[in-house]
């Protein structure tokens, strides 16, 4: 039989489509320009329509959206990360024990739970980063229901597998929807912007360097052990951040919030979306977070409909949503060259 | 604490479920050997084998014997059709083939829930008797799930080693490529890797329902267990799944027996994380360049 060695990587079968973008003047002016009609959008829409149901939804897709950033930067290094849930379950579990039990406010139980997210990716960073592809896949799955399994044991602190019930808000005003839209919002522009200013930089082409091919980063010269547990920790506080938010939001914790289910929906965010950019990560939380309220008349259907939706995503759409739209980009742009010409 | 006949006990128990735990992970690094496909619709395989059985055994009330086989065997010819609509085209892509599986998982663990329902469901014991060995008592039903699953091990490693099938796919799992090139159908083998690994799983499920009970949510467990040990033996090496389901099964029972459930868990982690540091590509992996 042969075996793969724990070095392999994903990486080329992540990078399918090259990350290329033609920045032209024209093309950044649109960014802005799309960039600051979207914020207008995003401010104004739930006061005009005023829906408590879509603007929980909405904050649900804004705080997932944090996470899935979060991931989409671990991917970038080409390890596919399925325990990601855990981060957020540690920074949810230590944010609300902290305010509940210790009576913290509420920046400082936040800031404690992403902490000890990154705290805890600090130290098994370095270790399960030396492995890659389908190892490190394995290895972070275990990890996930390790730490589910510390949730359902730890009973004193955690209330075992009922979880905790009554969560306070982070402080009273958020009780309404629309406040915590507006929180989420906020929370989500500043850490979807840091990891988009972190892929632009120089780190993130060195980031892209480690996904393309470890080896060949190493040979010039990147130390790249550190890089990749500077991702993975940068990733599992972001997710750590958004488990607090959305503990605080929905004001119910348990360690199935956490399980598996939760880490893979993650992926699948990203892989749906489309794994090539940071969009893509926010399409296909835009995409995954409401599938469920869209499916709730077939409540006994709509895991089945997720599963054969991931197989055929995987099957007809492998660069995602995102690539599905940058394909029609490209098509439109050379029908117009065309005209052009 | 530490009386002989505990020792024996736990030492069957240990057996019992190391060969179970086996069971799963060969068709889980079969699969992943091969095909290059991680396979996590696996342990659904197993859950579906279970309640073939239940149906077979329980309700039908065929004999043990008949109904054990008969159950792995329908299971397994009717999951070819998954191999060739969900597996088929992932083949030799790794993430893609991974994701598609994990939609299957999904898919058919909620398939379940609707004729079975979300309850835990019990298969009828096949073995209900004492067994008295030099003064020592042992439950009978983890002698015959030691036995079958000896049996069923053996047998596979007969095939592998001798039948011109086993040595094709041995073949395809070094280097497809020149497999085919020596003639090989490498679709057939595909198929028949595939087959059998359904095969041994459904065949684990049914052992498991010996032993616990059933719920559309079983296979869980019986994956992540084979994922530790592949890590534990190598992805793709099947003396590395036999020798890590060896080393699971028997640390997990003692460290279950003696401390519980939930410390063997965590040592099981630990002792993966130990692993990786000095030996990554596992304890029978080759590194490949």
């Amino acid at each position: 039989m042969k075996t793969i060695s724990a070095q392999d990587g994903l990486g080329p079968a992540l990078k399918e489509q090259p990350r290329v973008s033609q920045k032209t003047a024209r093309g950044r002016w649109l960014v802005y320009t799309l960039a600051i009609l979207g914020g207008l959008v995003l401010v104004s829409w739930p006061l005009l329509l005023n829906d408590i149901f879509f603007t929980h939804v909405a904050t649900l897709v804004l705080l997932y959206c944090i996470g899935a950033a979060g991931l989409h930067l671990i991917l970038r290094t080409g390890h596919v990360s399925m325990g990601h849930a855990a981060f957020m379950g540690i920074g949810a579990y230590t944010s609300v024990v902290t305010m509940m039990k210790l009576a913290w406010p509420y920046p400082l139980a936040l800031a404690t739970g992403a902490l000890l997210a990154a705290l805890l990716a600090l130290a098994l960073g370095p270790i399960i980063l030396r492995v890659r592809g389908v190892y490190f896949v394995l290895v972070t799955f275990t990890l996930g229901e390790v730490v589910r399994l510390v949730f359902v044991n730890w009973v004193p602190v955690t209330g075992g597998s009922n979880g905790i019930f009554q969560v306070p808000p982070p402080f009273p005003l958020f009780l309404s929807n629309l406040a915590y839209y507006y929180l989420a919002l906020v929370m989500a522009a500043l850490c979807v912007g840091l990891v988009g200013r972190i892929v632009t930089s120089e780190v993130g082409r060195v980031l892209d360097a480690i996904g393309e091919s470890e080896r060949l980063a190493q040979s010039t010269g990147v130390p790249v052990l550190r890089f990749k547990v500077l991702a993975f920790v940068i990733g599992c506080t972001l997710v750590g951040i958004q488990g607090s938010l959305q503990a605080h939001f929905i004001r119910y914790i348990s360690p199935v919030s956490f399980a598996f289910s939760e880490s893979l929906n993650f992926v699948v965010m990203n892989v749906v979306g489309g794994m090539n950019s940071l969009v893509g990560a926010m399409i296909g939380a835009l995409f995954i977070v409401p599938l469920p309220e869209f499916l709730r008349g077939w409540v006994e259907y709509q895991h089945i409909f997720y599963g054969i939706i991931l197989i055929l995503v995987m099957a007809f759409m492998p660069s995602g949503l995102a690539g599905l739209l940058s394909r029609a980009a490209a098509a439109l742009s050379m029908r117009r060259r065309g005209d052009d010409a | 604490m530490l009386s002989p006949t505990l020792v024996a006990q736990t030492v069957v128990n240990g057996v019992a479920i190391s060969a179970v735990y086996i069971l799963v992970a060969l068709g889980f690094t079969l699969i992943f050997g091969i095909m290059r496909t991680v396979n996590f619709a696996h342990g659904e395989f197993a859950m579906l084998g279970g309640f073939a059985l239940f149906i077979l055994y329980g309700t039908l009330k065929l004999d043990f014997f008949i109904a054990l086989p008969l159950a792995a065997l329908v299971v397994a010819t009717g999951s070819l059709v998954f191999e060739r609509l969900v597996f088929r085209p992932f083949y030799q892509k790794e993430l893609q083939g991974m994701i598609a599986t994990l939609g299957l998982s999904v898919a058919l663990q909620y398939s379940a829930m609707i004729p079975f329902g979300p309850q835990d469901k019990s298969v009828p014991s096949a073995f209900t008797s004492l067994v008295e060995l030099h003064g020592l008592t042992f439950a009978s039903d983890r002698l015959a799930v030691l036995a079958i699953a000896a049996v069923v091990l053996l047998a596979f490693y007969l095939f592998m080693r001798f039948t011109k099938m086993g040595l094709a796919m041995r073949a395809a799992a070094q280097d497809p490529e020149i497999a085919e090139a020596q003639g090989i159908d490498s679709r057939r083998v595909y198929q028949s890797a595939f087959f059998l690994a359904t095969l041994m799983a459904a065949l684990a499920g049914g052992l498991i329902g010996q032993v616990y009970s059933l719920s559309p949510f079983m296979g869980t467990t019986p994956l992540v267990k084979a994922f530790t040990v592949v890590i534990l033996g190598g992805l793709g090496s099947i003396p590395g799944a036999a020798a890590g389901g060896l080393l699971l099964g028997m640390g997990e029972t003692f460290l279950k027996t003696f401390y519980g459930a939930a410390p063997a868990d965590f040592a099981s982690f630990g002792a993966i994380v130990l692993l990786l540091i000095w030996r990554p590509q596992g304890l029978f992996g080759r590194g490949e360049v």
